[in-house]
């Protein structure tokens, strides 16, 4: 099964993201900020990153930056509580924008969406 | 060579049309971001220790200062040079010559060498260096995103193409100029529709496609390109995710043919001459043709027209001088004719013809310069010849040294063009 990382700095919602996301059959990993996240897809790159923007340190936005400028095929959701950033030109590089909600359908819909796009294109040369 | 009739989507340029259409393009948030990081490897050794877009020319000017110019003439007073490799001497002069609008107005030319927030490597091509600033765009929100190159010698109105691309709903506007189809192999070419739209573009290539009606012409890219900046923000992310070379003529335009709304627009030529102006100093040989075409009585590209000035770095050197007026036969008669001779410059009993003085540039008695491009501060001594030749700054020619007259001999020592120019590079020492 594909392994999504989850990058959040809240322990609650690291728990509820990983649980349900494990229910879904989706091998997780999970980081608890953007630093820890960078060093960890640089070891063992994931299939999918879902990435917290409002973290401590390093936020979600310039972490994303960084995840293309290593892999500029890595699929990146950033899964946010403000809808705010969204018309910012510096997230438009992540493949789905989530507003974050107790109800998971829409991430667990965009994750599935952009994998299965991924596994259509051509692999990197 | 027959000039071209306007493209028939070409709008009325006649003064009152413009006075009624230009409200648009002032009200319309633009900025530009010029391309100014190229290596500049075929202008080699003039680029030895500066980027391309700071090479001297036209004796007083860099070349960036054109598309510059062009910016402030046009009113587009809010200009990024995106810099990168051996950026000082560009940073100088940006900082040196063009701080010269109101800050306290949001107004300004700026450089920003590579910041690295999205990209770990240097630009890897001219798409890629919009992607890796993608943050300076967020900071700025502007509607229009004009984006020009660093290394070309023309003068355009940019306000006349935002019209257009406003007219149209465009979501990107290439500045294009007929060439003969024989020349069209070395540029980006468009095929466009009976209104302008393109519906081809192909980079360098070998079976260009002519204009419809004009079998002999082709629309070749002046690589000055308006985009909606939110359409390059999606399309140089888009590319950023690819291996492609990450280059506007090669990779994004193409793409978004068919997908967006793409149009040419014919340059409008601010030179005021029959024949379009617009040159790429690609080469050492473009760059020295570039400057013999200022010198002409009638030069093809005017730099004296005061509806379009061309601006650069304040000079401080005094009012050039031409001295001794001895009698013939055998007298010393310091002379400059057909040529640029900028302050500082002291023709002192030498002979100088069709060529183009940088400042503080001194020529000797008995000297002769012709067709040659002399850099500041270089010195040509007593009894020289000196025939098409570009000498880089500060090179102190000894007396009686003869360049551009012996190849063999000029092969030894220097670096010589395909079209025979011999290339002096700077502070060159003589033993």
């Amino acid at each position: 099964m594909p392994t999504i990382l989850i990058v959040d700095d809240d322990e609650h919602q690291q728990i509820l993201f990983e649980e349900e996301l494990k229910d879904e059959g989706y091998d997780v990993v999970v980081a608890g900020g953007a630093r820890e996240a960078l060093d960890m897809v640089a070891n063992t790159p994931p299939d999918l990153v879902v990435l917290d923007v409002a973290m401590p340190g390093m936020d979600g936005i310039e972490a994303l930056g960084q995840l293309l400028a290593r892999n500029n095929r890595l699929p990146v959701i950033l899964h946010t509580a403000y809808a705010t950033y969204k018309d910012n030109f510096m997230t438009w590089s992540a493949d789905a924008y989530v507003v974050k909600s107790s109800d998971l359908s829409e991430l667990k819909s965009e994750i599935k969406r952009v994998l299965a796009k991924r596994s259509e294109e051509p692999p990197a040369q | 060579m027959p000039q071209p009739k306007p493209m028939p989507w070409t709008q009325d340029t006649s003064e009152a049309a413009m006075l009624t259409s230009s409200s648009k393009s002032t009200r319309a948030r633009v900025i530009a971001m010029v391309l100014a990081g190229g290596q500049g490897e075929r202008l080699y050794p003039l680029t030895r220790d500066r980027a391309k877009p700071a090479v001297p020319f036209g004796g007083l000017y860099r070349i960036i200062d054109f598309s510059l110019s062009n910016c402030v003439n046009s009113g587009i007073r809010r200009v990024f040079v995106l810099t990168q490799y051996k950026s000082s001497s560009l940073d100088y002069h940006i900082h040196f010559g063009w701080d010269i609008l109101s800050h306290a107005l949001g107004e300004f030319v700026r450089t920003i060498p590579p910041q690295q927030r999205t990209g770990q490597s240097w630009y890897l091509g001219t798409a890629d260096a919009i992607y890796q600033n993608i943050y300076t765009l967020e900071q700025e929100r502007p509607l229009l995103t004009l984006i020009l190159s660093g290394d070309h010698v023309y003068k355009m109105d940019y306000r006349a193409m935002i019209d257009f691309h406003l007219d149209r709903a465009a979501d990107l506007t290439i500045a294009c100029i007929p060439v003969p189809r024989a020349e069209a192999p070395r540029f980006g070419v468009a095929a466009v529709g009976a209104n302008g739209r393109i519906n081809d573009f192909q980079e360098k290539p070998a079976d260009p496609p002519p204009i419809p009606g004009l079998p002999d012409h082709c629309l070749a890219s002046m690589g000055v390109y308006l985009f909606n900046t939110a359409t390059l923000v999606r399309q140089v992310i888009a590319d950023a995710k690819t291996d492609s070379s990450h280059d506007f003529g090669k990779d994004i335009i193409p793409r978004m043919i068919g997908s967006h709304a793409v149009y040419a627009h014919d340059f409008q030529d601010k030179n005021k001459k029959p024949q379009k102006y617009w040159r790429d100093i690609g080469t050492r040989d473009a760059y020295w043709e570039a400057n013999m075409d200022l010198v002409a009585i009638d030069p093809v590209f005017n730099l004296y027209d005061p509806d379009w000035p061309i601006r650069t770095a304040p000079i401080t050197s005094p009012p050039a001088k031409m001295v001794f007026n001895e009698p013939p036969p055998g007298g010393r008669c310091g002379t400059a004719l057909n040529s640029l001779v900028s302050p500082g410059c002291i023709i002192s009993g030498g002979r100088v013809d069709r060529s183009v003085l940088s400042p503080d540039v001194r020529v000797d008695e008995r000297a002769e310069v012709t067709e040659s491009i002399l850099m500041e501060g270089t010195t040509i001594g007593r009894g020289c010849v000196i025939r098409r030749a570009i000498i880089d700054k500060r090179v102190h020619v000894p007396d009686g040294v003869t360049i551009g007259v012996d190849p063999a001999a000029d092969a030894e020592r220097y670096i010589i063009t395909s079209n025979g120019i011999v290339v002096v590079p700077r502070e060159m020492h003589y033993a």
